[in-house]
């Protein structure tokens, strides 16, 4: 152990003086490592007094998988499905879980306070008759919703990835605000119905609560907005494209300051979409209340339920596009010039011949994961690689896997040296191959990337998804390649044969040897260039 | 100055282009204003007059007098070119239509009244070209020209709507034997079979007249190049029109001249003496013609049409606003020439308060879509100069922008949707729905019964729901982007989902609705109920058996809310349940979408398709149990019934779809899964792994990440191909693996600065040991 942290901590200052030509030193360091890590194996439990420390925060960290593996050899026993029987009870746990902390009393507070709103505005709506109230209650019971989302968060931080959800339930998150903007939307979709049938023959409005049910559900929404931090709302509302709500009144505030520069400060900043329907649709309803009182213009009712689905839908589309778009694992538009930024950075790493099949999503608000092939040079140090290449992303994508894959790595370098498989093993080679046989057929075995099965083959598959961004191959590569482009069907084919034996040949079965140049044939044959 | 933003709340500044100081053009203003004034008045003439002046008559004197005047001033035979054959056949075309759009322009008049002609009918082209230009354009110059579009367009709603104007209920109870002519008498019945009140009529058929009116002087362009300027086109179009409309006046002056025996209907009669009306013709051949020709020349010419067209509207509104409210006015008496009895003059036009709304929203439109748009216009790139700047065309892509032809786009997207099973059954079977519903509505609308309109609003409603299907199965067949990395084929998913939560909805309002009428039962009148309701059945039966056969297991029965509930009682179970529908990941089998039920699209469809079945099964049995027994309260509890079944069937589907969406692994292949990972761990060289995450993409992609630890001696590339097999096997076709040794971690601390870093790599370095001694003394 304590030479491991030696070794470390002597490497750690040239690779700080130069990062970009580590790629000769590397080798240099790889044999005199791996020696000392296969020596301490064996002392490994002499030294394990020593390291109480290091012990206690390791048990912190992995107890997760050690856990699994447990459940995995007893193999019956399933966690997830032992709870799932009683549903309410499990429910009861969760919400027991919640309440445990005092941030939620908060909303749950506010969240009894808006169901009686609610209950009462929607009895309020059924007694005026009026459309337009209807459409606004909605927006109440939208906030109820967001108290929800928020309540959901506050449990998904409390909670750890499962194992049947292995990313967590950040994205639950995310589902509770786009099923409240979906469900909202939906309303107003029912409104509109409602509304194109009242055209035809309109009800009479009663006024008499319909100022009240405005005033309250306004008071109620704006305090229930001011009071409890939403943050995946506040999150989204952020992060999502302005609504045409919005548009209009960052239009219509720039022009007032021109006239008042002093409202600059009150009225510039962008607007809190929630808040501005609010008070958009409070407006409305006012306007409604007058023309009602005044003229009797019954439909103005419905005019103002139309005009506050409208806007709930402007307000709510492009919240339920950005979350929709995180649910749909897409790659985030906003971060596509910084990954582009780091994957060509990558590309141009020593070794890094291209970077393929990336794909970039979001997990939870904010959180990017992502995994990507990289396609490396017959002779490149993939450890190496790799620790490059993740150190590249790392920063930006948290949970990263990466692939390093080298064409037609059957075949032997040349310079047999450089590779660092060409050092002999410890031991125990002729068992670790004999795992072998229990493979299926050599034809999917030497692809190194999964393919679908219609696919075209993975050195060829720049239609496959993620491949729109060009690969950006190293043009100083080109020439440090001992063979130039090393698949393609280029090398001639002589070169690959003769080749073959001096490798693996001395450590492998002749049969699995013949398997292997099957294999290697196959692979040939399979990528013939178009 | 104040002028550095903008001096116009509305409108949203002028920051863009330059214009002249109002000071130096103060002269022209004030000339425009007096010419729109001046309009005003000779329009609100004008609409006196035609009430005694048969309306062609009308048009024929205004056409030759003010032929006559621009011929003395333009002189258009004896300069310019000579005007060959081909050319007058254009005059020709182009003075029938002008002809047409005056006749339709004043028959509007004498329906709505001279106040809301001007409103409508007297805009400025730019307005109008900027109002269609924000309709039918994506590019229609930035949320100001919106907000001037929405105001037009509540401005006329205003005027349809909130505008009780007391003449025109006098007006629609006109015997039919009132009108004047074959012409005015085709158009009265022409806005009767419409089903609107005249006045209303008269407001669309402003509004169509003055899009006629934009198109005709946008097309009328070219010819007035090819005459020779705009004023000699004109003068010559006056002359023609004039020509044109001659039969026309003789014939109808005869055929009065035969009915003067009729002394109360004829039209003869209600003019005393031409002669009286000599001074007002003149008047209104002035204004209305001569004097607004000349000066929206002048103007034109000399500042930007924009501003042009913006005190223009302003002028013209507020003058016929004033106008209207003083016209009536003892004494405005002298300006009239007409004396009117006072019955007539109670039951003119009157100024309402939805009148006075949309005027006032008028020049608020017609102020913000005139103004110089902000941004700066969308060229299209062309080249470059030879000194390297780039340069662009500025067409202005208003009514220029052809995209696609709409019928050829119609069709690729038809053989796109016929293409593929899915999206073919949905369409079919929307085309069926779409076809009942549209039968329905008509038939609503025919014997004029509410319950089947909506009804019909109802199904539409529903549609909804077939056309997001539809289109989420059309997504799916997408190309892979840059954003949609994996595909589109979670799209389907994602559509499943917001269709159950429709389902719910709907659930809800159908909930909603019984308890209030379990609470008050109301009378139905069942007699139309029953036809509507088993149409809609059988539309929904065929729906079901159709996508019931797409779906394999749910082949066995028509009648669908058993297998909701089996499968519902499935997925709660125990995991015997892949077995039974979904195509299990087996080896051969690949999840395709169409044979294991698992797209979740189909499934979110045919669920809508079974809640409406259960709707129209619910009327009928409510129906047959109301008229037998006369239980009101059928219905409600049927609905409430209907509103728990459509409930309970949704839940699967939405669990099945949040599973996917939270990423879980899939349950139908967890089994297999949770092998693989056991064999992965005795791949010769493994020592263990970490972070396996594996979830179903889309219905035909599983993709997993996993990172292994391996030992330092181990050919990377092996492990990979065989991890890569194994998870193959238990159904990941989507696979990105991590191969770590203990060199990747010292590389990573040797890379990382922080501290923290070091320690956590150096805990995973560990903890990799210890893994090791345990295979060691294994």
């Amino acid at each position: 152990m304590d030479s491991m942290l030696m070794s470390t901590s002597a490497a750690l200052s040239p690779y700080h003086h130069n990062v970009a030509d580590f790629y000769p030193r590397k080798l240099g360091s790889k044999p005199d490592v791996v020696p000392s890590g296969v020596t301490e194996r064996k002392v490994g439990p002499l030294d394990k007094p020593d390291m109480v420390t290091v012990d206690v925060i390791e048990h912190d960290m992995p107890p997760m998988h050690k856990k699994k593996h447990d459940t995995y050899v007893l193999g019956t026993i399933h966690p997830f499905r032992k709870t799932h029987r009683s549903f309410p009870g499990k429910l009861l746990q969760e919400f027991r879980l919640v309440t445990s902390d005092r941030r939620s009393w908060r909303i749950l507070l506010f969240g009894f306070l808006n169901l009686l709103c609610t209950a009462c505005l929607l009895v309020w709506c059924s007694s005026t008759n009026s459309m337009a109230l209807t459409a606004y209650t909605y927006l109440t019971i939208f906030d109820l919703f967001s108290l929800l989302t928020c309540l959901i968060s506050s449990w998904v931080s409390m909670k750890k990835p499962s194992q049947v959800f292995s990313f967590g339930f950040d994205r639950l998150e995310v589902l509770a605000v786009f099923a409240s903007t979906v469900l909202v939307q939906l309303g107003a979709l029912f409104i509109l119905k409602e509304s194109v049938e009242r055209f035809m023959e309109q009800p009479e409005v009663h006024t008499g609560r319909l100022l009240v049910g405005t005033f309250v559900a306004l008071f109620f929404n704006l305090l229930t907005l001011m009071s409890v931090r939403n943050k995946p709302f506040a999150c989204v509302s952020q992060a999502a494209s302005s609504s045409w709500l919005q548009e209009h009144v960052a239009d219509l505030s720039r022009s007032l300051c021109g006239m008042v520069p002093g409202l600059s400060g009150v009225l510039l900043p962008r607007m809190n979409p929630f808040v501005l329907i609010n008070l958009a649709g409070a407006l409305s309803l006012c306007v409604t209340y007058m023309l009602i009182e005044i003229n009797d213009y019954n439909s103005v009712d419905t005019a103002s339920a139309v005009a506050i689905a409208l806007m709930t839908f402007g307000t709510m589309y492009p919240m339920s596009v950005y979350s929709g778009k995180v649910l749909l694992q897409t790659t985030p538009s906003h971060v596509i010039g910084q990954l582009d930024k780091l994957l060509r950075e990558v590309s141009t790493l020593d070794g890094v011949l291209e970077v393929r099949n990336e794909h970039f999503w979001t997990l939870g608000f904010g959180s990017l994961a992502g995994s990507a092939h990289v396609r490396i040079r017959r002779d490149a140090n993939e450890q190496l690689v790799l620790a490059h290449v993740t150190n590249r992303l790392l920063p930006l994508v948290s949970t990263l896997t990466v692939q390093i894959f080298k064409d037609d790595w059957t075949r032997p370098l040349l310079t047999g040296a450089l590779s660092p498989s060409s050092a002999p093993p410890p031991g125990g080679t002729p068992e670790g191959y004999a795992g072998l046989p229990s493979l299926p057929p050599e034809s999917e075995r030497v692809t190194s990337t999964p393919s679908k099965p219609g696919s075209p083959p993975p050195e060829f598959s720049f239609d496959t998804p993620g491949r729109n961004a060009q690969p950006v191959l190293l043009p100083a590569a080109a020439h440090q390649r001992p063979y130039g482009a090393p698949t393609y069907g280029a090398a001639p084919l002589g070169l690959r044969v003769p080749g073959l034996g001096g490798g693996y040949g001395a450590r492998l079965a002749s049969s699995h040897d013949y398997r292997t140049l099957g294999g290697a044939v196959h692979h040939y044959r399979h990528y013939t260039p178009k | 100055m104040d002028e550095k933003y903008s001096n116009n709340v509305l409108s949203g500044g002028h920051l863009g282009m330059v214009e002249v100081p109002n000071s130096r053009l103060t002269r022209y203003i004030v000339l425009l204003v007096i010419s729109k004034i001046l309009k005003a008045l000779g329009i609100f003439e004008s609409y006196d007059i035609l009430k005694v002046v048969h309306i062609v008559q009308f048009i024929f004197i205004l056409k030759l007098g003010s032929a006559v005047i621009l011929l003395v001033f333009q002189k258009p035979f004896s300069s310019g070119k000579v005007i060959s054959k081909r050319q007058w056949i254009k005059l020709l075309k182009h003075s029938v239509f002008s002809c047409i759009i005056s006749l339709l322009g004043f028959f509007g008049l004498t329906l709505c009244g001279p106040l809301r002609t001007l409103l409508l009918f007297e805009h400025s082209d730019v307005v109008v070209i900027a109002f269609l230009g924000v309709l039918f354009t994506s590019s229609g110059g930035g949320p100001s020209k919106t907000r001037g579009a929405a105001v037009f367009i509540i401005a006329v709603i205003c005027l349809l709507l909130f505008d009780n104007d007391d003449l025109m209920a006098k007006m629609a109870e006109h015997p039919e034997g009132h009108h004047d002519s074959a012409l005015t008498h085709f158009l009265y019945t022409a806005i009767a079979f419409l089903g609107v009140a005249d006045h209303k009529g008269g407001v669309v058929l402003l509004v169509v007249s003055l899009c006629l009116k934009v198109g005709f002087h946008t097309v009328s362009r070219k010819l007035s190049v090819e005459l020779g300027g705009a004023k000699r086109l004109y003068a010559l179009d006056n002359l023609v029109s004039a020509v044109v409309l001659l039969p026309w006046v003789i014939v109808l002056s005869a055929t009065t001249e035969v009915s003067t025996g009729l002394p109360t209907v004829s039209p003869q009669s209600k003019v005393e003496s031409w002669s009286a009306l000599l001074l007002p013709f003149a008047m209104i051949i002035f204004s209305v013609v001569i004097l607004e020709f000349y000066v929206e020349a002048i103007c034109n010419a000399k500042m930007e049409v924009q501003r042009c067209a913006r005190y223009g509207a302003i002028a013209l509104f507020s003058s016929a606003l004033l106008l209207a409210n003083f016209w009536t006015h003892p004494l405005t008496d002298q300006l009239r020439s007409m004396s009117k009895s006072p019955q007539e003059s109670s039951t003119e036009h009157v100024l309402s308060g939805g009148v006075l709304v949309s005027a006032v929203f008028f020049m608020m439109s017609s102020s913000i879509l005139s103004s110089p748009s902000k941004k700066g216009q969308k060229g299209t790139l062309v080249g470059y100069s030879p000194e390297g700047t780039p340069l662009y065309n500025f067409m202005g892509d208003a009514l220029h922008h052809t995209s696609q032809s709409l019928p050829r786009f119609i069709k690729d997207s038809l053989k796109q949707i016929l293409e593929e099973y899915d999206s073919r059954q949905i369409f079919y079977f929307l085309c069926l729905n779409l076809a009942f519903t549209f039968v329905e509505l008509f038939y609503g609308v025919w014997t004029n019964s509410l319950g089947l309109i909506s009804d019909g609003f109802h199904m539409l409603f529903d549609c909804s729901a077939l056309v997001l299907g539809l289109f989420a199965a059309l997504m799916t067949r997408w190309k892979a982007t840059r954003i949609f990395s994996y595909g589109y084929g979670r799209v389907e998913i994602l559509s499943g989902f917001i269709n159950g939560l429709f389902l719910m909805v709907i659930a809800f309002f159908v909930f909603v609705e019984s308890v209030t009428r379990l609470v008050d039962p109301p009378n139905i009148n069942t007699d139309m109920l029953t036809p509507v309701s088993v149409g809609g059945l059988l539309v929904n039966l065929v729906g079901i058996c159709a996508f019931s056969h797409a779906h394999s297991h749910g082949g066995k029965s028509c009648s669908g809310h058993d297998h909701g509930h089996s499968h519902h009682g499935h997925s709660h179970g125990d995991h015997g349940h892949g077995s039974h529908g979904h195509s299990h990941g087996g080896h051969g089998h690949s999840h395709s979408s169409g044979g294991g039920g698992m797209n979740a699209n189909m499934r979110g469809v045919f669920l809508h398709i079974l809640a409406d079945t259960l709707g129209s099964i619910g009327v009928i049995i409510s129906t047959i149990l109301i008229r037998q027994f006369g239980w009101l309260i059928a219905d409600p509890i049927c609905s409430l019934f209907i509103a728990t079944l459509i409930f309970l069937s949704v839940i699967p589907l939405l669990k099945d779809a949040c599973e996917v969406l939270l990423l879980r692994i899939p349950p139908e292949h967890e089994k297999e899964l949770n092998n693989a990972l056991q064999k992965l761990e005795k791949i010769e060289g493994v020592l263990s792994y970490r972070d396996p995450h594996f979830w179903r993409h889309s219905a035909n992609m599983i993709a997993g990440t996993i990172h292994l630890q391996i030992m330092s001696d181990v050919v990377e590339q092996r492990i990979i191909q065989q991890v890569t097999t194994i998870l193959k096997d238990a159904g990941v076709n989507n696979l990105s693996v991590q191969v770590e040794k203990d060199a990747y971690f010292q590389h990573m601390s040797g890379l990382s600065t922080g501290f923290q870093d070091v320690l956590a790599m150096t805990q995973q370095m560990e903890y990799m040991k210890h893994l090791n001694d345990g295979t060691c003394i294994m």
